[in-house]
């Protein structure tokens, strides 16, 4: 099957149940789908982070140089990750709102915009929390931090944007665009540390090399980032079913207050 | 342990972030099905 | 073409000028970009005296001296890049992980004689997570003298076994 029959548009009006992507595009085969799966992805993102919490502050040894202070490795890396990971979600659904006019992909950019520059935020604070003590510095302007304060103010403007206009079809075209716009900072943040010489280290997990990362220090890791990835997906989804009912609350409210308009016109 | 007043701000954003939101979330969710229950009740299931 | 084609073509011819301009700006920008200069690169590229910049490289084994001048902590130290070394001037609290065979950054000026006179000495901490037992078993059997630069590969130590030691 190629890309032209696989994404063939739906027959019939939209919501009418389609094949393949438009799917997921039916809010009540949406709503039942992820009310099914949220309870699951909660539970891993709590157990899951709890185990991480209490190895990482409890059992896991400290760095030779910076003590304790590298245990906020923990959770500023996890941070990291989902501010990078829900960036390129909000591209996906930006591609999949401007090509395929995907109607939940709109509504999911909308909800995942926040949780993720909240989690930029979370980056940034421990990032310096941690720098303060080790570098000796709050922060500096070096390429990492730099590309990453960037991609914070493009989840601001993508917020902001998707928000900002009466129709609201239009603020979720020009949030999607900015999206796609913004998705060129993904590479630059990732290289960054390799392209230009930075105050921020290298990456300590690499695909090709062994992680410089003692094992005893590194396993705490994976649960931790295992929890807050499932608590993002968690969160998200949530916001997305809210705002998947919201919108169906709205529309019926409309219908009523049309039908009640032109009862009373028929009235007088 | 040492850094204690490093550690401590870092794991205190973080929870009050993650927590904030779930319950943000979970609420509107709750919010959004009353309203739809009582609006519409074929709509859920 | 399907009005589906043309939207993903048209993303894809965008995406494309984006990246472009982005790539070609940073690639004109690249020194600016970059946070320090290393000691082998001031010889060809100096940034003449009184003008500030950020020196980077690792301080070299056996050159800090400190002494207290006035009440004021003072250090000279010789910052190489393995090629080149540069003497800097600090006077100022250093941060907690200086120490020979570190990684530093420092923004100042450079004197007539060449030495460095720095305003602000920052510690860069390289990739490596390693616990206390594990740092002294590599700096016991030899492995590694943490005053000499970088650890060994991470794939000789990273599962390495060592008692606890007390304390």
């Amino acid at each position: 099957m190629d890309a032209s029959t696989e994404f063939a548009p739906p027959p019939g009006p939209l919501p009418g149940g389609g094949r393949n992507l438009h799917r997921f595009a039916n809010p009540g085969r949406f709503l039942r789908l992820s009310g099914r799966v949220l309870p699951w992805v909660s539970a891993i993102a709590l157990i899951a982070t709890a185990i991480g919490l209490v190895w990482g502050l409890g059992f896991a040894p400290a760095d030779w140089q910076q003590g304790d202070s590298s245990r906020i490795m923990y959770i500023h890396v996890p941070a990291a990750m989902l501010s990078y990971m829900g960036y390129g979600s909000l591209a996906l659904c930006a591609v999949l709102s401007l090509v395929w006019r995907h109607p939940l992909a709109d509504l999911a950019a909308a909800e995942i915009g926040p949780v993720g520059a909240a989690a930029t935020a979370l980056c940034l604070a421990t990032g310096s929390l941690w720098g303060k003590p080790m570098w000796g510095a709050w922060w500096v302007w070096d390429a990492r931090l730099t590309s990453v304060l960037v991609l914070f103010f493009l989840y601001l403007g993508q917020i902001a944007l998707v928000r900002a206009f009466d129709d609201p079809q239009r603020g979720y075209r020009a949030g999607a665009i900015l999206a796609l716009v913004g998705a060129v900072d993904l590479p630059i943040i990732k290289y960054s540390v390799d392209w230009w010489n930075t105050l921020h280290q290298g990456s300590s997990i690499t695909l090709t090399g062994a992680p410089t990362m003692y094992v005893g220090i590194l396993y705490p890791l994976i649960p931790m980032t295992i929890g807050m990835v499932a608590g993002f997906i968690a969160i998200t989804l949530a916001r997305t079913r809210a705002a998947v009912m919201e919108r169906r609350i709205r529309a019926l409210l409309q219908a009523r207050a049309r039908t009640e308009a032109v009862g009373q016109e028929a009235a007088i | 342990m040492t850094h204690l007043t490093y550690i401590i701000p870092a794991y205190a954003i973080a929870v009050l972030l993650a927590g904030g939101f779930a319950v943000d979330a979970w609420l509107r969710m709750g919010r959004a099905r009353r309203k739809l229950a009582a609006i519409d009740p074929r709509f859920m299931r | 073409m399907t009005r589906k084609k043309r939207r993903l073509l048209v993303l894809l011819v965008c995406g494309l000028g984006v990246g472009t301009a982005a790539g070609l700006s940073l690639w004109a920008l690249s020194s600016d970009v970059a946070f320090f200069t290393s000691p082998s690169q001031l010889a060809h590229d100096h940034p003449g005296p009184g003008r500030s910049f950020r020196l980077g490289g690792l301080v070299e084994a056996g050159s800090v001296q400190r002494t207290n001048e006035g009440g004021k902590p003072t250090a000279s130290f010789r910052v190489t890049d393995g090629n080149t070394a540069v003497v800097v001037h600090y006077s100022g609290i250093l941060p907690d992980l200086f120490r020979e065979g570190q990684g530093v950054v420092s923004l100042g000026t450079l004197a007539p004689d060449g030495s460095f006179t720095a305003q602000e000495v920052l510690a860069k901490h390289d990739e490596t997570y390693m616990p206390k037992e594990v740092a002294e078993a590599l700096k016991k059997s030899g492995h590694w003298n943490p005053e000499q630069g970088a650890p060994p590969p991470a794939s000789t130590w990273n599962t390495l076994t060592v008692k606890k030691t007390g304390g």
